[in-house]
Protein backbone atom coordinates (compact mmCIF):
# COMPACT_ATOMS: atom_id res chain seq x y z
CA UNK A 1 0.00 0.00 0.00
CA UNK A 2 1.61 3.30 -1.07
CA UNK A 3 2.66 5.63 2.14
CA UNK A 4 0.71 9.27 2.24
CA UNK A 5 1.55 11.94 4.23
CA UNK A 6 0.53 11.45 7.81
CA UNK A 7 -2.94 13.11 8.87
CA UNK A 8 -3.73 14.79 12.01
CA UNK A 9 -7.41 15.27 13.51
CA UNK A 10 -6.75 18.86 14.88
CA UNK A 11 -10.65 19.63 15.81
CA UNK A 12 -14.09 17.47 16.93
CA UNK A 13 -17.24 18.65 17.80
CA UNK A 14 -20.68 16.91 18.30
CA UNK A 15 -24.64 17.93 18.69
CA UNK A 16 -25.21 15.71 21.65
CA UNK A 17 -27.36 12.71 20.74
CA UNK A 18 -31.86 13.09 21.50
CA UNK A 19 -34.90 13.78 19.75
CA UNK A 20 -34.36 17.60 18.31
CA UNK A 21 -37.94 17.72 16.17
CA UNK A 22 -37.93 21.92 16.22
CA UNK A 23 -34.34 21.50 14.63
CA UNK A 24 -33.27 20.88 10.92
CA UNK A 25 -30.50 19.01 10.05
CA UNK A 26 -28.44 21.44 8.93
CA UNK A 27 -28.93 23.34 11.74
CA UNK A 28 -27.43 20.69 13.94
CA UNK A 29 -24.54 20.31 11.88
CA UNK A 30 -23.72 23.91 12.01
CA UNK A 31 -23.90 23.18 16.03
CA UNK A 32 -21.55 20.42 15.00
CA UNK A 33 -18.93 22.21 12.91
CA UNK A 34 -19.22 25.55 15.31
CA UNK A 35 -18.08 23.28 18.18
CA UNK A 36 -15.21 21.63 15.95
CA UNK A 37 -13.79 25.00 14.72
CA UNK A 38 -13.45 25.92 17.88
CA UNK A 39 -11.65 22.66 19.51
CA UNK A 40 -9.27 23.61 16.37
CA UNK A 41 -8.92 27.03 16.99
CA UNK A 42 -9.94 27.62 13.18
CA UNK A 43 -12.25 29.83 11.05
CA UNK A 44 -14.26 28.53 8.71
CA UNK A 45 -12.47 29.57 5.94
CA UNK A 46 -9.90 27.47 6.74
CA UNK A 47 -11.55 24.71 5.77
CA UNK A 48 -10.32 23.27 1.86
CA UNK A 49 -12.36 20.19 1.32
CA UNK A 50 -15.69 19.26 2.67
CA UNK A 51 -17.40 15.77 3.07
CA UNK A 52 -21.14 14.91 4.30
CA UNK A 53 -22.94 12.06 4.93
CA UNK A 54 -26.46 11.89 2.91
CA UNK A 55 -29.41 11.25 5.22
CA UNK A 56 -31.22 7.95 4.75
CA UNK A 57 -35.09 8.07 5.26
CA UNK A 58 -35.75 10.67 2.99
CA UNK A 59 -39.28 9.75 2.44
CA UNK A 60 -39.72 10.47 6.03
CA UNK A 61 -37.52 13.88 6.55
CA UNK A 62 -36.20 16.81 4.97
CA UNK A 63 -36.70 15.47 1.13
CA UNK A 64 -34.04 16.77 -1.07
CA UNK A 65 -32.08 18.23 1.43
CA UNK A 66 -31.61 14.98 3.19
CA UNK A 67 -29.87 13.86 0.25
CA UNK A 68 -28.11 16.78 -0.73
CA UNK A 69 -26.66 17.15 2.90
CA UNK A 70 -23.54 18.61 1.57
CA UNK A 71 -24.30 21.96 0.04
CA UNK A 72 -27.25 21.97 2.25
CA UNK A 73 -25.27 22.17 5.17
CA UNK A 74 -22.32 24.75 3.58
CA UNK A 75 -25.75 26.76 2.89
CA UNK A 76 -26.20 27.39 6.70
CA UNK A 77 -22.62 28.03 7.68
CA UNK A 78 -22.55 30.44 4.22
CA UNK A 79 -20.76 28.79 1.04
CA UNK A 80 -16.88 29.22 0.64
CA UNK A 81 -16.70 27.40 -2.52
CA UNK A 82 -14.78 24.68 -1.64
CA UNK A 83 -15.84 20.92 -3.02
CA UNK A 84 -18.22 18.90 -1.42
CA UNK A 85 -19.10 15.54 -1.74
CA UNK A 86 -22.33 14.10 -0.29
CA UNK A 87 -22.40 9.89 0.71
CA UNK A 88 -24.47 7.21 1.82
CA UNK A 89 -22.45 4.38 3.54
CA UNK A 90 -25.86 3.81 5.77
CA UNK A 91 -24.64 3.35 9.28
CA UNK A 92 -20.89 2.81 8.68
CA UNK A 93 -21.34 6.63 6.51
CA UNK A 94 -19.28 8.43 9.55
CA UNK A 95 -16.25 6.66 9.57
CA UNK A 96 -16.48 6.46 5.40
CA UNK A 97 -16.45 10.50 5.76
CA UNK A 98 -13.33 10.31 8.00
CA UNK A 99 -11.68 8.35 5.19
CA UNK A 100 -12.61 10.88 2.63
CA UNK A 101 -11.57 13.58 4.42
CA UNK A 102 -8.67 11.79 5.26
CA UNK A 103 -7.73 10.69 1.67
CA UNK A 104 -8.15 14.29 0.47
CA UNK A 105 -5.23 15.25 3.03
CA UNK A 106 -3.00 12.06 2.81
CA UNK A 107 -3.02 12.48 -0.76
CA UNK A 108 -1.71 16.52 -0.97
CA UNK A 109 -4.86 17.98 -2.42
CA UNK A 110 -5.34 20.04 0.37
CA UNK A 111 -4.18 20.62 3.88
CA UNK A 112 -7.84 20.78 5.61
CA UNK A 113 -10.56 18.98 5.56
CA UNK A 114 -14.10 18.35 7.62
CA UNK A 115 -16.41 15.37 7.52
CA UNK A 116 -19.49 16.10 8.65
CA UNK A 117 -22.97 13.90 9.27
CA UNK A 118 -26.30 15.60 10.79
CA UNK A 119 -29.51 12.59 11.31
CA UNK A 120 -32.93 12.51 12.29
CA UNK A 121 -33.07 8.75 12.93
CA UNK A 122 -35.92 9.12 16.15
CA UNK A 123 -38.82 7.08 15.75
CA UNK A 124 -38.63 3.33 15.59
CA UNK A 125 -38.16 0.67 13.28
CA UNK A 126 -36.51 1.51 10.45
CA UNK A 127 -38.76 0.81 7.14
CA UNK A 128 -37.98 0.61 3.67
CA UNK A 129 -38.09 4.13 1.39
CA UNK A 130 -39.67 3.23 -1.73
CA UNK A 131 -42.52 1.05 -2.66
CA UNK A 132 -41.06 -0.30 -5.73
CA UNK A 133 -42.06 -4.06 -5.76
CA UNK A 134 -39.71 -5.01 -8.42
CA UNK A 135 -36.16 -3.56 -7.70
CA UNK A 136 -35.94 -1.84 -4.13
CA UNK A 137 -35.24 -5.34 -2.40
CA UNK A 138 -35.68 -3.42 0.79
CA UNK A 139 -38.96 -3.11 0.24
CA UNK A 140 -39.51 -6.65 -1.07
CA UNK A 141 -38.07 -8.21 1.96
CA UNK A 142 -39.94 -6.04 4.47
CA UNK A 143 -43.31 -6.45 2.92
CA UNK A 144 -42.87 -10.53 2.44
CA UNK A 145 -41.03 -11.55 5.45
CA UNK A 146 -41.69 -8.82 8.14
CA UNK A 147 -37.67 -8.81 8.96
CA UNK A 148 -36.99 -5.32 11.20
CA UNK A 149 -33.96 -4.91 12.37
CA UNK A 150 -34.49 -6.11 15.93
CA UNK A 151 -35.10 -9.10 14.13
CA UNK A 152 -32.45 -9.72 12.04
CA UNK A 153 -29.67 -9.27 15.37
CA UNK A 154 -32.34 -11.53 17.27
CA UNK A 155 -31.74 -14.51 14.72
CA UNK A 156 -27.89 -13.57 14.42
CA UNK A 157 -27.69 -13.97 18.19
CA UNK A 158 -29.97 -17.05 18.55
CA UNK A 159 -27.45 -18.67 16.41
CA UNK A 160 -24.18 -17.06 18.65
CA UNK A 161 -25.56 -18.10 21.47
CA UNK A 162 -26.05 -21.74 19.86
CA UNK A 163 -22.65 -21.85 18.60
CA UNK A 164 -20.70 -20.67 21.23
CA UNK A 165 -22.91 -20.56 24.08
CA UNK A 166 -23.66 -16.90 24.59
CA UNK A 167 -25.65 -16.81 27.77
CA UNK A 168 -29.04 -14.36 28.61
CA UNK A 169 -26.67 -13.04 31.35
CA UNK A 170 -24.08 -12.50 28.98
CA UNK A 171 -26.28 -10.32 26.59
CA UNK A 172 -27.78 -8.41 29.37
CA UNK A 173 -24.20 -7.59 31.03
CA UNK A 174 -23.32 -5.55 27.79
CA UNK A 175 -26.05 -3.07 28.70
CA UNK A 176 -24.84 -3.40 32.43
CA UNK A 177 -21.38 -2.40 31.13
CA UNK A 178 -21.93 -0.50 28.78
CA UNK A 179 -24.28 2.17 30.61
CA UNK A 180 -21.71 2.28 33.19
CA UNK A 181 -20.40 6.05 31.77
CA UNK A 182 -23.92 7.09 30.34
CA UNK A 183 -25.03 9.55 33.15
CA UNK A 184 -21.10 11.10 32.99
CA UNK A 185 -21.59 11.90 29.21
CA UNK A 186 -22.76 15.38 28.49
CA UNK A 187 -23.07 13.85 24.57
CA UNK A 188 -25.81 10.97 25.78
CA UNK A 189 -29.23 10.62 25.17
CA UNK A 190 -30.06 8.30 28.42
CA UNK A 191 -28.53 9.54 31.43
CA UNK A 192 -29.17 6.27 33.36
CA UNK A 193 -26.91 3.47 33.84
CA UNK A 194 -29.02 -0.04 34.51
CA UNK A 195 -29.08 -3.08 36.58
CA UNK A 196 -28.95 -6.79 35.05
CA UNK A 197 -32.46 -6.86 36.87
CA UNK A 198 -33.13 -3.80 34.64
CA UNK A 199 -32.46 -5.28 31.37
CA UNK A 200 -33.37 -8.73 32.07
CA UNK A 201 -37.30 -7.17 33.38
CA UNK A 202 -37.20 -5.12 30.32
CA UNK A 203 -39.73 -6.10 27.09
CA UNK A 204 -38.07 -9.06 24.83
CA UNK A 205 -38.37 -7.43 21.45
CA UNK A 206 -37.23 -10.04 19.44
CA UNK A 207 -36.17 -13.29 20.92
CA UNK A 208 -33.39 -13.33 22.85
CA UNK A 209 -33.11 -9.57 22.47
CA UNK A 210 -34.94 -7.47 25.16
CA UNK A 211 -35.61 -3.34 24.78
CA UNK A 212 -32.77 -2.63 27.00
CA UNK A 213 -30.49 -5.03 24.81
CA UNK A 214 -31.47 -2.69 21.44
CA UNK A 215 -30.65 0.62 20.86
CA UNK A 216 -32.99 2.89 20.07
CA UNK A 217 -33.12 5.30 16.97
CA UNK A 218 -31.98 8.90 17.70
CA UNK A 219 -30.87 12.54 16.21
CA UNK A 220 -27.39 13.78 16.20
CA UNK A 221 -24.72 15.20 14.44
CA UNK A 222 -20.69 15.58 14.22
CA UNK A 223 -18.07 17.18 12.35
CA UNK A 224 -14.10 16.04 12.52
CA UNK A 225 -11.70 18.39 11.10
CA UNK A 226 -8.59 16.82 9.70
CA UNK A 227 -4.79 18.89 8.74
CA UNK A 228 -1.66 16.99 7.19
CA UNK A 229 0.10 16.23 10.28
CA UNK A 230 3.02 19.42 9.25
CA UNK A 231 0.52 22.43 9.81
CA UNK A 232 -1.23 20.33 12.88
CA UNK A 233 0.72 22.13 15.69
CA UNK A 234 -0.87 25.59 14.78
CA UNK A 235 -4.24 24.36 15.80
CA UNK A 236 -3.32 22.02 18.66
CA UNK A 237 -0.89 20.74 20.91
CA UNK A 238 -2.79 17.08 21.03
CA UNK A 239 -2.74 15.93 17.16
CA UNK A 240 -4.35 12.60 16.79
CA UNK A 241 -2.78 10.90 13.90
CA UNK A 242 -5.03 8.93 11.51
CA UNK A 243 -3.14 5.48 11.30
CA UNK A 244 -5.94 4.20 9.09
CA UNK A 245 -8.99 5.14 8.14
CA UNK A 246 -10.72 2.09 5.37
CA UNK A 247 -14.12 0.62 4.26
CA UNK A 248 -14.93 -2.76 4.10
CA UNK A 249 -17.24 -4.60 1.72
CA UNK A 250 -18.73 -8.24 2.06
CA UNK A 251 -16.72 -10.93 0.26
CA UNK A 252 -19.12 -13.29 -2.14
CA UNK A 253 -19.87 -16.68 -0.11
CA UNK A 254 -20.80 -14.73 3.20
CA UNK A 255 -23.11 -16.90 5.37
CA UNK A 256 -24.85 -13.39 6.55
CA UNK A 257 -28.25 -12.22 4.72
CA UNK A 258 -27.42 -8.81 5.16
CA UNK A 259 -30.29 -6.54 6.16
CA UNK A 260 -32.02 -5.30 2.95
CA UNK A 261 -31.57 -9.05 1.47
CA UNK A 262 -33.67 -11.99 1.38
CA UNK A 263 -30.88 -14.78 0.98
CA UNK A 264 -27.29 -15.45 1.17
CA UNK A 265 -25.33 -18.23 -0.78
CA UNK A 266 -23.07 -19.26 2.15
CA UNK A 267 -19.44 -20.79 0.27
CA UNK A 268 -16.97 -23.05 3.03
CA UNK A 269 -14.72 -21.21 4.85
CA UNK A 270 -15.67 -17.45 4.55
CA UNK A 271 -17.70 -17.10 7.50
CA UNK A 272 -20.46 -13.79 8.59
CA UNK A 273 -19.95 -10.24 8.73
CA UNK A 274 -16.82 -10.19 6.08
CA UNK A 275 -17.69 -7.17 5.17
CA UNK A 276 -16.33 -5.84 9.06
CA UNK A 277 -13.74 -8.35 9.31
CA UNK A 278 -12.09 -6.62 5.47
CA UNK A 279 -12.42 -3.52 6.98
CA UNK A 280 -10.70 -4.66 10.60
CA UNK A 281 -8.01 -6.21 8.13
CA UNK A 282 -7.35 -3.38 6.21
CA UNK A 283 -6.99 -1.07 9.49
CA UNK A 284 -4.26 -3.12 10.60
CA UNK A 285 -2.59 -3.51 7.52
CA UNK A 286 -2.37 0.15 6.74
CA UNK A 287 -1.30 0.98 10.27
CA UNK A 288 1.16 -1.30 10.66
CA UNK A 289 -0.71 -2.07 13.99
CA UNK A 290 -1.77 -5.48 15.63
CA UNK A 291 -5.01 -6.02 17.80
CA UNK A 292 -2.58 -6.44 20.67
CA UNK A 293 -1.51 -2.44 19.83
CA UNK A 294 -5.33 -1.47 20.60
CA UNK A 295 -6.02 -0.11 24.12
CA UNK A 296 -9.33 1.66 23.71
CA UNK A 297 -12.92 0.66 21.60
CA UNK A 298 -15.77 2.63 20.52
CA UNK A 299 -17.62 -0.32 18.66
CA UNK A 300 -21.26 -0.63 17.16
CA UNK A 301 -23.36 -2.00 20.15
CA UNK A 302 -26.74 -2.30 18.26
CA UNK A 303 -27.71 -4.88 19.88
CA UNK A 304 -25.84 -6.99 22.79
CA UNK A 305 -25.20 -9.46 19.88
CA UNK A 306 -23.31 -7.02 17.84
CA UNK A 307 -20.70 -5.86 20.68
CA UNK A 308 -19.69 -9.29 21.22
CA UNK A 309 -19.49 -10.25 17.68
CA UNK A 310 -17.37 -6.87 16.86
CA UNK A 311 -15.23 -7.02 19.80
CA UNK A 312 -14.35 -10.34 18.22
CA UNK A 313 -14.08 -8.98 14.91
CA UNK A 314 -11.86 -5.69 15.98
CA UNK A 315 -9.58 -8.34 18.14
CA UNK A 316 -9.02 -10.55 15.08
CA UNK A 317 -10.25 -13.15 18.06
CA UNK A 318 -12.04 -16.73 17.73
CA UNK A 319 -15.48 -16.80 18.54
CA UNK A 320 -16.18 -16.66 21.73
CA UNK A 321 -13.06 -14.42 23.47
CA UNK A 322 -15.52 -11.76 23.21
CA UNK A 323 -17.89 -13.15 26.36
CA UNK A 324 -14.86 -14.17 28.18
CA UNK A 325 -13.23 -10.66 28.17
CA UNK A 326 -16.72 -9.04 29.23
CA UNK A 327 -16.69 -11.68 32.05
CA UNK A 328 -13.30 -10.85 32.97
CA UNK A 329 -13.93 -7.28 33.69
CA UNK A 330 -10.92 -6.46 31.11
CA UNK A 331 -13.26 -4.32 28.84
CA UNK A 332 -15.18 -2.16 31.39
CA UNK A 333 -15.48 1.50 29.79
CA UNK A 334 -14.06 3.32 33.06
CA UNK A 335 -12.28 0.71 35.23
CA UNK A 336 -10.97 -1.93 32.06
CA UNK A 337 -7.32 -1.88 30.73
CA UNK A 338 -9.50 -2.30 27.30
CA UNK A 339 -12.06 0.08 27.83
CA UNK A 340 -14.99 -0.41 25.57
CA UNK A 341 -17.78 2.17 24.47
CA UNK A 342 -16.38 4.45 26.99
CA UNK A 343 -18.63 7.01 25.46
CA UNK A 344 -21.70 4.64 26.83
CA UNK A 345 -21.75 2.97 23.12
CA UNK A 346 -25.01 3.12 20.72
CA UNK A 347 -27.04 1.35 23.69
CA UNK A 348 -26.63 4.92 25.98
CA UNK A 349 -27.42 6.99 23.29
CA UNK A 350 -29.14 5.38 20.69
CA UNK A 351 -28.64 5.41 16.47
CA UNK A 352 -28.38 8.65 14.45
CA UNK A 353 -27.40 6.27 11.59
CA UNK A 354 -24.82 8.36 9.34
CA UNK A 355 -23.19 10.52 12.85
CA UNK A 356 -22.62 7.51 14.32
CA UNK A 357 -19.06 6.91 13.19
CA UNK A 358 -18.19 10.66 14.12
CA UNK A 359 -19.74 10.21 17.29
CA UNK A 360 -17.11 7.16 17.96
CA UNK A 361 -14.50 9.37 16.40
CA UNK A 362 -15.27 12.62 19.08
CA UNK A 363 -15.16 9.96 21.88
CA UNK A 364 -11.75 8.18 20.85
CA UNK A 365 -9.91 11.77 20.16
CA UNK A 366 -11.41 13.16 23.35
CA UNK A 367 -10.30 9.94 26.02
CA UNK A 368 -6.57 9.97 24.08
CA UNK A 369 -6.19 13.59 24.79
CA UNK A 370 -7.39 13.42 28.26
CA UNK A 371 -10.60 15.31 28.15
CA UNK A 372 -13.27 13.08 28.36
CA UNK A 373 -13.86 14.59 31.90
CA UNK A 374 -15.73 12.48 34.41
CA UNK A 375 -15.96 9.63 31.90
CA UNK A 376 -12.38 9.49 31.17
CA UNK A 377 -10.54 6.35 31.10
CA UNK A 378 -8.12 5.06 33.80
CA UNK A 379 -5.57 2.72 31.16
CA UNK A 380 -3.85 6.39 29.40
CA UNK A 381 -4.88 5.24 25.52
CA UNK A 382 -2.44 5.42 23.02
CA UNK A 383 -3.97 3.94 20.60
CA UNK A 384 -7.87 3.38 19.21
CA UNK A 385 -10.28 1.94 16.92
CA UNK A 386 -13.76 2.81 16.23
CA UNK A 387 -15.76 0.60 13.70
CA UNK A 388 -18.91 1.26 12.90
CA UNK A 389 -21.40 -1.28 10.94
CA UNK A 390 -24.43 -0.77 8.48
CA UNK A 391 -27.30 -2.16 6.19
CA UNK A 392 -26.35 -3.76 3.57
CA UNK A 393 -22.40 -5.12 3.95
CA UNK A 394 -21.39 -1.41 4.85
CA UNK A 395 -18.17 -1.32 7.35
CA UNK A 396 -16.13 1.40 8.28
CA UNK A 397 -13.22 1.51 10.78
CA UNK A 398 -10.42 3.51 11.76
CA UNK A 399 -7.11 3.36 13.93
CA UNK A 400 -6.10 6.51 15.72
CA UNK A 401 -3.09 7.45 18.05
CA UNK A 402 -1.81 9.62 20.53
CA UNK A 403 1.03 11.92 18.29
CA UNK A 404 2.41 14.11 20.97
CA UNK B 1 -69.15 -17.44 3.36
CA UNK B 2 -68.03 -14.60 1.66
CA UNK B 3 -64.74 -15.28 3.25
CA UNK B 4 -63.99 -18.90 1.12
CA UNK B 5 -64.75 -17.04 -1.90
CA UNK B 6 -61.27 -14.78 -1.23
CA UNK B 7 -58.91 -15.22 -3.97
CA UNK B 8 -55.65 -15.85 -2.54
CA UNK B 9 -53.06 -13.04 -3.98
CA UNK B 10 -49.49 -13.06 -3.36
CA UNK B 11 -48.69 -9.65 -1.54
CA UNK B 12 -45.98 -9.66 -4.33
CA UNK B 13 -45.96 -11.47 -7.32
CA UNK B 14 -42.83 -13.46 -9.29
CA UNK B 15 -41.14 -14.51 -5.91
CA UNK B 16 -42.72 -18.13 -5.44
CA UNK B 17 -44.79 -20.39 -7.98
CA UNK B 18 -48.89 -19.21 -8.10
CA UNK B 19 -51.20 -20.61 -7.94
CA UNK B 20 -49.31 -23.61 -6.66
CA UNK B 21 -49.99 -27.20 -4.73
CA UNK B 22 -46.81 -27.17 -3.97
CA UNK B 23 -45.77 -23.66 -4.11
CA UNK B 24 -41.94 -22.75 -4.20
CA UNK B 25 -39.38 -20.29 -4.65
CA UNK B 26 -38.31 -18.94 -8.06
CA UNK B 27 -35.02 -18.59 -8.24
CA UNK B 28 -31.95 -17.96 -10.73
CA UNK B 29 -29.08 -20.23 -11.22
CA UNK B 30 -26.22 -19.55 -13.28
CA UNK B 31 -25.16 -22.48 -15.81
CA UNK B 32 -21.86 -22.36 -15.36
CA UNK B 33 -21.06 -22.35 -11.88
CA UNK B 34 -24.36 -22.94 -9.97
CA UNK B 35 -24.38 -19.96 -8.16
CA UNK B 36 -27.96 -19.94 -6.83
CA UNK B 37 -29.94 -16.25 -6.10
CA UNK B 38 -33.42 -15.54 -4.75
CA UNK B 39 -34.81 -13.33 -5.49
CA UNK B 40 -33.85 -14.33 -9.44
CA UNK B 41 -30.77 -11.45 -10.62
CA UNK B 42 -30.15 -10.85 -14.10
CA UNK B 43 -26.22 -11.71 -13.49
CA UNK B 44 -24.57 -14.23 -11.99
CA UNK B 45 -23.31 -12.81 -8.38
CA UNK B 46 -19.98 -15.34 -8.37
CA UNK B 47 -16.85 -12.50 -8.84
CA UNK B 48 -15.39 -15.08 -11.20
CA UNK B 49 -18.04 -15.76 -13.57
CA UNK B 50 -18.95 -13.85 -16.60
CA UNK B 51 -21.57 -11.29 -16.59
CA UNK B 52 -23.70 -12.44 -19.21
CA UNK B 53 -27.44 -12.62 -19.44
CA UNK B 54 -27.64 -15.94 -21.10
CA UNK B 55 -26.21 -17.64 -18.55
CA UNK B 56 -28.19 -17.61 -15.87
CA UNK B 57 -32.08 -19.99 -15.64
CA UNK B 58 -34.72 -19.73 -13.83
CA UNK B 59 -35.28 -22.31 -11.34
CA UNK B 60 -37.53 -23.00 -8.65
CA UNK B 61 -36.21 -24.15 -4.82
CA UNK B 62 -36.82 -27.02 -3.12
CA UNK B 63 -39.48 -26.46 -0.75
CA UNK B 64 -37.87 -28.49 2.37
CA UNK B 65 -35.27 -26.81 3.75
CA UNK B 66 -34.02 -26.69 7.81
CA UNK B 67 -33.77 -24.15 10.25
CA UNK B 68 -30.21 -21.70 10.35
CA UNK B 69 -31.57 -19.60 13.33
CA UNK B 70 -35.01 -18.14 13.96
CA UNK B 71 -36.51 -15.40 16.29
CA UNK B 72 -39.95 -14.08 17.02
CA UNK B 73 -41.15 -10.26 16.02
CA UNK B 74 -43.04 -9.26 18.65
CA UNK B 75 -44.34 -5.58 17.95
CA UNK B 76 -46.02 -5.04 14.80
CA UNK B 77 -43.68 -3.40 12.40
CA UNK B 78 -44.69 -0.40 10.85
CA UNK B 79 -46.11 0.01 7.03
CA UNK B 80 -45.41 -0.90 4.67
CA UNK B 81 -45.59 -4.25 6.38
CA UNK B 82 -48.88 -5.53 6.84
CA UNK B 83 -50.40 -8.42 9.54
CA UNK B 84 -53.30 -7.79 10.92
CA UNK B 85 -55.08 -8.92 12.71
CA UNK B 86 -51.54 -8.42 14.35
CA UNK B 87 -49.95 -11.00 16.31
CA UNK B 88 -46.18 -12.02 16.87
CA UNK B 89 -44.56 -14.14 14.06
CA UNK B 90 -41.59 -16.28 13.98
CA UNK B 91 -38.99 -15.32 10.99
CA UNK B 92 -36.16 -17.97 10.12
CA UNK B 93 -33.34 -18.11 7.77
CA UNK B 94 -33.52 -21.49 6.23
CA UNK B 95 -31.09 -23.46 4.71
CA UNK B 96 -32.42 -25.03 1.20
CA UNK B 97 -30.48 -28.60 -0.47
CA UNK B 98 -29.31 -25.60 -3.28
CA UNK B 99 -26.94 -24.00 -0.95
CA UNK B 100 -29.42 -21.13 -0.64
CA UNK B 101 -29.69 -19.21 3.01
CA UNK B 102 -33.31 -17.56 2.61
CA UNK B 103 -35.69 -15.51 5.01
CA UNK B 104 -39.31 -16.00 5.52
CA UNK B 105 -41.95 -15.84 8.25
CA UNK B 106 -42.75 -19.32 10.23
CA UNK B 107 -46.59 -20.15 10.13
CA UNK B 108 -45.40 -20.72 14.25
CA UNK B 109 -43.55 -18.92 17.26
CA UNK B 110 -43.80 -21.81 19.13
CA UNK B 111 -41.43 -24.99 20.08
CA UNK B 112 -38.79 -23.94 17.62
CA UNK B 113 -35.33 -25.37 17.00
CA UNK B 114 -32.42 -24.42 15.28
CA UNK B 115 -31.48 -27.27 12.51
CA UNK B 116 -35.24 -28.50 12.72
CA UNK B 117 -36.96 -29.31 9.22
CA UNK B 118 -39.34 -27.19 7.80
CA UNK B 119 -41.58 -27.09 4.69
CA UNK B 120 -42.70 -24.16 3.01
CA UNK B 121 -45.93 -23.26 2.12
CA UNK B 122 -48.20 -20.07 2.01
CA UNK B 123 -49.81 -17.78 4.81
CA UNK B 124 -52.06 -14.68 4.86
CA UNK B 125 -51.22 -11.54 6.08
CA UNK B 126 -53.87 -9.50 5.45
CA UNK B 127 -56.79 -9.51 2.81
CA UNK B 128 -59.69 -6.72 2.06
CA UNK B 129 -62.93 -7.31 0.78
CA UNK B 130 -61.84 -9.30 -2.52
CA UNK B 131 -58.47 -10.67 -1.71
CA UNK B 132 -56.44 -12.51 0.81
CA UNK B 133 -53.02 -11.37 0.37
CA UNK B 134 -50.48 -14.14 1.10
CA UNK B 135 -46.09 -14.61 1.37
CA UNK B 136 -44.46 -17.81 1.49
CA UNK B 137 -44.34 -19.13 5.17
CA UNK B 138 -42.25 -22.37 6.59
CA UNK B 139 -44.07 -25.36 8.27
CA UNK B 140 -41.71 -27.12 11.12
CA UNK B 141 -42.49 -30.61 9.69
CA UNK B 142 -43.84 -33.29 12.02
Amino acid sequence: MKKFRDVAVVGVGLHPWGVFADKSMPEMAVEAITEALADANMEWREIESMVSGTYLWVSQREGMFGILSGTAISAAMGGIGIPITSCANACATGVALLREAYLAVASGLYDVAIAVAADKSAGGFFRPQSEDSQFDLDYIRYVMTGETNPAYWAMECQRRMHDIGTTEDDLAMVKVVTSKPSPLNPKTRYKKSFSKEDVLKSPMVCDPLHLLEICATSDGAGAVILCSMDKAKKYTKKPVLVESAVIGSPTFGDATIPLTYLSAYPRPAVGILTESRNAMAAAYKMSGRKPEDVNLIELPDNSSWHYFAYLDCILQANDGEAERLLRSGRVDPISGDLPVCASGGLGSSGEAVVAQGLFQVYEVVKQLRGEAGERQVKNNPKVAVAQTYGYAGNNAACLVSKAW
Amino acid sequence: MATQTKKQVPIIPGLFTWPSEKPQLIASRCKKCKTVTFPKAAFCANPDCEKKRENIEVVDLSNTGTIWTFTTQIYAPPAPFRKEPFSPYGIAMVDLPEGLRVLGILTTNENLKLGMKVEMTTGKLYEDEENEYITWMWRPQG
